[in-house]
Order: structure tokens, then sequence, then C-alpha cells
């Protein structure tokens, strides 16, 4: 149920202002992906992932 | 002046504002100026729609946080900014009352529940306000949005259609609407006692 509030007494702009924080908004986005997919690389990339994983098994 | 150019005074030239979305495009951090441009008008429009305060804070820093995530999908199609922002606040509005975080309040002022007594053509009576006040929240939501942006919060039918997502004449028609509806409403129940 909707609820109605009469002359309601909203906080001021200062403080308003003093809630704002654009740091914690830049804290909550979305982390981006830090590690690519070998695909991301290329053909030639990922062949130079996948050998330097051989290369890792065997060594 | 013209309502549009009040509008626009309101939140500056949309080519300004073009300038940093495209530079905050590719930093986030370039976001800053309409961060703080924007913070007071939409937790304004926020907490006149919830119960706590506290709320509309979150639901302010969702809303930015939102806006900054799909910043690379806004392209500028006559649509100023400040009303992508309030698209984004009304639909962040909306998850919180289904995800049961926040209560539905409609924040009025005395004085304009007198525009809309006018508008009835009644003369402002302790009984006929209570009767006003009874029947505003059986309308529908999409009716009382409507009844509050344009008397509560004295928005353009411009502005609420774009906010909306409506034309102009339709919010126009709309809101004629939710007035009649809100008069049946009245009528009804002023019938009553």
């Amino acid at each position: 149920m909707t609820k109605l509030l009469i002359d309601r007494q909203l906080p001021s702009s200062e403080s308003i202002a003093t809630r704002r924080n654009f740091n914690a908004i830049l804290d909550g986005l979305p982390k981006k992906k830090t590690i690519n997919s070998p695909w991301f690389y290329g053909a030639i990339g990922f062949s130079t992932v996948f050998l330097l994983i051989l290369l890792n098994f065997f060594i | 002046m013209s309502a549009s150019l009040l509008y626009f005074d309101r939140f500056g030239k949309p080519e300004d504002e073009l300038a940093i979305i495209e530079r905050a495009k590719r930093n986030p951090e370039h976001f800053a100026p309409l961060y703080k441009k924007y913070h007071e008008a939409i937790f304004k429009y926020v907490i006149k729609r919830v119960d706590e305060e506290e709320s509309a804070y979150d639901i302010t820093s969702c809303v930015f946080i939102k806006a900054l995530t799909n910043l690379p999908k806004y392209e500028y199609r006559g649509i100023p900014f400040s009303s992508w922002l309030f698209r984004i606040a009304k639909s962040e509005l909306y998850q919180s009352f289904r995800d049961k975080k926040a209560q539905r309040t409609v924040s009025i002022d005395s004085m304009q529940l007198g525009k809309v007594m006018e508008e009835f053509q009644l003369d402002e009576s302790e009984h006929k306000r209570d009767v006003l006040l009874k029947v505003l929240p059986l309308l529908k939501e999409s009716q009382l949005q409507l009844i509050e942006m344009r008397f509560f919060e004295k928005r353009s039918f411009r502005e609420m259609g774009e906010i909306l997502e409506l034309t102009e004449n339709n919010a126009k028609v709309k809101t004629f609407r939710a007035l009649i509806k809100l008069k049946e409403l009245y009528a009804k129940h002023n019938n009553q006692k």
C-alpha cells in the first residue's frame, strides 16, 4: 500500500552534498577482467600460450 | 521564459555534457562532474518516493553505478542526459519496491495539494482534503506517478514524457485521464460519507 507523507521535511542541499561519494560509485562498478582468454590474443598468441603450457608440462 | 528554456536552464546545455559523457565512456573517473551535478536531483526524486532516508541514499548510489556501467550504451537522441538518469532511477525504485527494500511513498506538500483541489474546483476544507488523500493511493501506479510528477513535483509534460518514455502529448493525455479517474474516485468516496 502506498504511503502518503504530508509536508515532509527533506534533507537540506548541504546535508545531501555531504553524502556525495564518487569514489564509492567507482568502487561499486563491476571489475574488469584482468586476464584475457587465450583467444583474445589471436591464433599466434593462442599458439604461444599453448606452447608455453606444453613446455611447462614436459620440463 | 518558456517551460522548455527553464528546463534546459535547470540542467545546462546538452553539448557540454556530451563531451563529458564521451570522456567518461573511456575513463569512468571523468564522470565526476556529472555525478556532482545530478546527485541532488536524483536523490530528491528518489527520497520523495521512499519512506527511509538511508534507502534513498542507497538507491541513489545504485542509480549512478548503473548509469556508469551502462554509459557506453548511451547515445544522445535529443533526450537530455538528466532524463536518462531519471529513467534509471525509476527502474531502480521499482526494483526496490519489488524486492521489498523500500516502501512506496508519495511526499505531498500541502500547498501542492491545494493545486489539485483547485483543479477539482474544491474549496480547501479539512474533510475534502482528507477524502482526496484517502483516494490518491487508490489510483493505479502509472496514474499516481503522473499526478505526482505534474502536481507535486511541478514537472513539464515534456520532461514527464522523457522520463516515462512517452511523447509530450501522450503524457498530457494520460495525466488528464488520471485526473478524471481521481475525480471519479473522489466523488464516489465523498458520496459515501
